[in-house]
C-alpha cells in the first residue's frame, strides 16, 4: 500500500525539530540548508506545520516552461529535476500556499521532494506530528 | 520506438531511436564535458566539447568527430569517448576558449581538469560568453526571444535587437541563471532589476514588502500561464503565514 506524508497538527508542540532535520538534510557541503518545511505558532500552545502539499493539479508544475517540476510516480511527490531548471523562478510566484523557495544563489528553487518516500522530518519528530502512514 | 544497442567504449548498451549519444552516455553514468548542453533547451552543439569518434561495423574502416549532443543513435553505432583524437579536439577547444574568455573561472577550471594551458595571446575584454546560445535558448523558451547573436566573426556577440534595450525583455533572469560563465549579471536592488540595459521594477510583496517578480514578468505570466492577478501579490513566506489561520481549523 502505498505511504502517504500526513500532517497532525494537534500533536505539534512547536519544538522545530522538523526544519532542523529539514535543513540537515538538505545542507550541501557542510552548510545547512533552507527548511522545506516550516512550524508557525497559531494560538496559545498551537502549532500549524506548513510544508508542500504536492497538489494533485500542482501550479509549479503547469507553470514550469521547462517542465523541470514532475511527479515522481513512486513517491507521488513533484520533485524539482534541476537538470531541466532555467532559474525563472515562476513556480515560486505559481504555488499558492507558498511552499517554493527560489534561491538566488544556485538559481534553483527550493522544494520539499518527500526525501525520496522516507521524508527527514517524519523521522525526526518526536511527536508524531509528522507521519508517514 | 524502437529499441536499439549501441556500443560506448566498448561497453553495449541499449537505447532508443531519436534519443543522441550524449543522452544515451549520461543515463549510463559514462561522463563527455558539455558546456552548451541543458536538459530542457534544444541542443545547438554551440561548445563543440562533447566531440566523440564514432564509426561502425559497417563502415568499412571509416570513422569521424561528431557532437555527441546532436548525433541521433543508430543500431550497432560505436563511441569512443576518450581516444587520442578526441582529447585532441577538447583540448583545441580548451585552448581557444581560454584565449577567448581568460577571466571566466568555469573555463578555467575545466581546461585544468583536461591539462590544457592556451597557445594565444588572451583577449582582454573582460568578456566571460562563451557563445554557447544557453541564454537565448531559455529565452526562447520563457515565449519572449528578446536576445540573440548579432555580428558575425570576432565582433559576434549576444545581445538584443539592434543592440538597444530590448522591449521583448520581461526581466525573468533565466538568460542569468543559466549562463554557465557568469558573464550575464542581473543587477538586482529591492526594488528593481537591471538588465540588459533596461530596469524593471519588482512587484512588492503587500506585507514586507519584499521584491517577488518584475511586473513586466508578471504580465507575461498572467498571459501565459493563466494564473490570477493576486498570486503575485505576496512573497512566499508571507502567502504561507497569510493561510496558516486557514489550515489551523483543519485536523484538530
Amino acid at each position: 500500500m502505498q505511504k502517504t506524508y500526513v500532517v497532525i497538527p494537534r500533536n505539534c508542540t512547536g519544538c522545530r525539530t522538523c526544519e532542523l532535520a529539514c535543513s540537515m538534510a538538505k545542507g550541501v557541503d557542510g552548510v545547512l540548508g533552507h527548511p522545506r518545511i516550516n512550524v508557525f505558532p497559531t494560538g496559545e500552545n498551537r502549532y500549524m506545520q506548513m510544508t508542500c502539499f504536492h497538489c494533485v493539479e500542482a501550479a509549479c508544475a503547469k507553470v514550469c516552461p521547462a517542465d523541470a517540476l514532475v511527479r515522481n510516480e513512486q513517491t507521488r511527490a513533484i520533485e524539482l529535476d534541476e537538470e531541466r531548471c532555467i532559474g525563472c523562478g515562476l513556480c515560486e510566484v505559481a504555488c499558492p500556499f507558498g511552499h517554493i523557495h527560489f534561491d538566488h544563489v544556485s538559481g534553483l528553487p527550493l522544494k520539499c521532494d518527500l526525501c525520496g518516500g522516507d521524508p527527514v522530518c517524519a523521522r525526526f519528530c518526536p511527536y508524531n506530528a509528522l507521519e508517514m502512514r | 520506438m524502437s529499441k536499439m544497442h549501441i556500443f560506448i567504449n566498448g561497453k553495449k548498451l541499449a537505447a532508443e531511436e531519436g534519443e543522441t549519444v550524449l543522452e544515451v552516455a549520461r543515463r549510463n553514468g559514462i561522463s563527455i564535458p558539455t558546456l552548451c548542453h541543458h536538459d530542457a533547451l534544444e541542443p545547438v552543439g554551440a561548445c563543440r566539447l562533447c566531440m566523440v569518434e564514432i564509426t561502425h561495423a559497417d563502415w568499412k574502416g571509416w570513422k569521424g568527430l561528431v557532437t555527441s549532443c546532436l548525433y541521433p543513435v543508430e543500431e550497432g553505432l560505436e563511441v569512443l569517448t576518450d581516444c587520442d583524437a578526441v582529447k585532441r579536439q577538447r583540448q583545441t577547444v580548451l585552448d581557444l576558449l581560454m584565449a577567448r574568455c581568460p577571466d571566466s573561472e568555469v573555463i578555467r577550471e575545466m581546461a585544468e581538469k583536461h591539462g590544457e594551458v592556451t597557445h594565444y595571446e588572451p583577449f582582454d575584454d573582460g568578456s566571460k560568453c562563451i557563445m554557447c546560445y544557453l541564454c537565448v535558448r531559455a529565452c526562447a523558451k520563457m515565449g519572449c526571444s528578446a536576445i540573440s547573436a548579432v555580428n558575425r566573426g570576432t565582433l559576434k556577440e549576444i545581445a538584443p535587437p539592434f543592440q538597444t534595450t530590448p522591449d521583448a525583455c520581461v526581466g525573468c533572469g533565466s538568460c542569468a541563471s543559466i549562463c554557465p560563465t557568469g558573464h550575464i549579471e542581473a543587477d538586482d536592488s529591492r526594488t528593481s532589476r537591471k538588465i540588459w540595459g533596461r530596469s524593471f521594477q519588482f512587484v512588492a510583496c503587500e506585507d514586507c514588502g519584499a521584491p517577488v517578480v518584475t511586473e513586466a514578468h508578471r504580465d507575461h505570466s498572467i498571459a501565459r500561464d493563466g494564473l490570477a492577478e493576486d498570486y503575485y501579490n505576496r512573497c512566499a513566506a508571507c502567502k504561507k503565514k497569510s493561510l496558516i489561520g486557514r489550515f489551523d481549523k483543519v485536523g484538530t
